[in-house]
């Protein structure tokens, strides 16, 4: 992700611990898309708080990649559809 | 170029040269690659992405372009000085400038490269692309500082 304009909050909530979920949404890093645009996507998606969403940006930019939803395969195929349209590499994941 | 915030919430584009104006044109054109289907390989068979979602994200993806190409086209054809992205059609305008920068990227990897300048870039047209992506990039931000987005 670029790193333009991008608000950098320290938080410490900490990302879906719904592990007995069976699908994960994931997001990949990716070089183009503003870190900014992808917290507000993430926010206008997903519901988060702008704190949260901000700490999952930051993990998919820290990491590669980071689980921002966990739950049905169904839910988890309209999210990502949403993902897909503002253009952000996303995947559904069967958790382990 | 010079581009600002209007006083409306939007923001204004004001072409002074040739060159401008060509570069506005290229949005479209650089946002060639097919995105949608870039995304339905993210997916598995059964999600049946290729059937259902690609066929709505072309659409939408399309939209972006052909927007953006139609408003630079009038505006010169009809000697505005001035094109106005307005909170309306902003969604549009960073659609198509995110296509045409993911689209450059997949060509040129321009994100790999670790370049200070576009002087780092010895082949004329990749450094002509990383000229129109770091403008593209810059009308992003800017849609994202002064006009609402999502």
């Amino acid at each position: 992700m670029k790193a333009v304009d991008a608000p950098v909050h320290q938080s410490e909530t900490s990302t879906t611990s719904q592990t007995t979920q069976p699908w994960s949404v994931v997001i990949q890093d990716d070089p183009v898309n503003l870190m900014e645009y992808v917290s507000r996507v993430i926010t206008r998606v997903f519901g988060y708080s702008r704190e949260k969403a901000n700490e999952l940006m930051m993990l998919v930019h820290q990491q590669g990649k980071a689980i921002v939803w966990r739950g049905n395969r169904e839910e988890g195929e309209m999210y990502v559809s949403q993902l897909h349209s503002a253009q952000l590499q996303a995947r559904l994941e069967k958790s382990r | 170029m010079t581009l600002g915030p209007t006083v409306g919430g939007g923001l204004k584009l004001i072409p002074e040269e040739v060159q401008d104006w060509l570069v506005l044109l290229e949005i479209a054109a650089d946002a060639h690659q097919d995105l949608a289907s870039s995304f339905a390989k993210l997916m598995d068979e059964d999600a049946m992405w290729d059937e259902i979602v690609v066929p709505e994200l072309e659409t939408e993806f399309g939209a972006q372009k052909k927007h953006v190409l139609q408003v630079v086209r009038k505006a010169r054809r009809s000697n505005q000085e001035e094109i106005i992205i307005d909170v309306q059609d902003a969604d549009l305008w960073y659609g198509a400038l995110n296509q045409a920068r993911l689209s450059l990227e997949n060509q040129y990897r321009f994100g790999a490269m670790n370049l200070s300048s576009a002087n780092d870039i010895e082949e004329r047209e990749a450094r002509s692309a990383y000229l129109r992506n770091d403008f593209y990039l810059t009308l992003q931000s800017l849609i994202l500082r002064y006009i609402k987005v999502n």
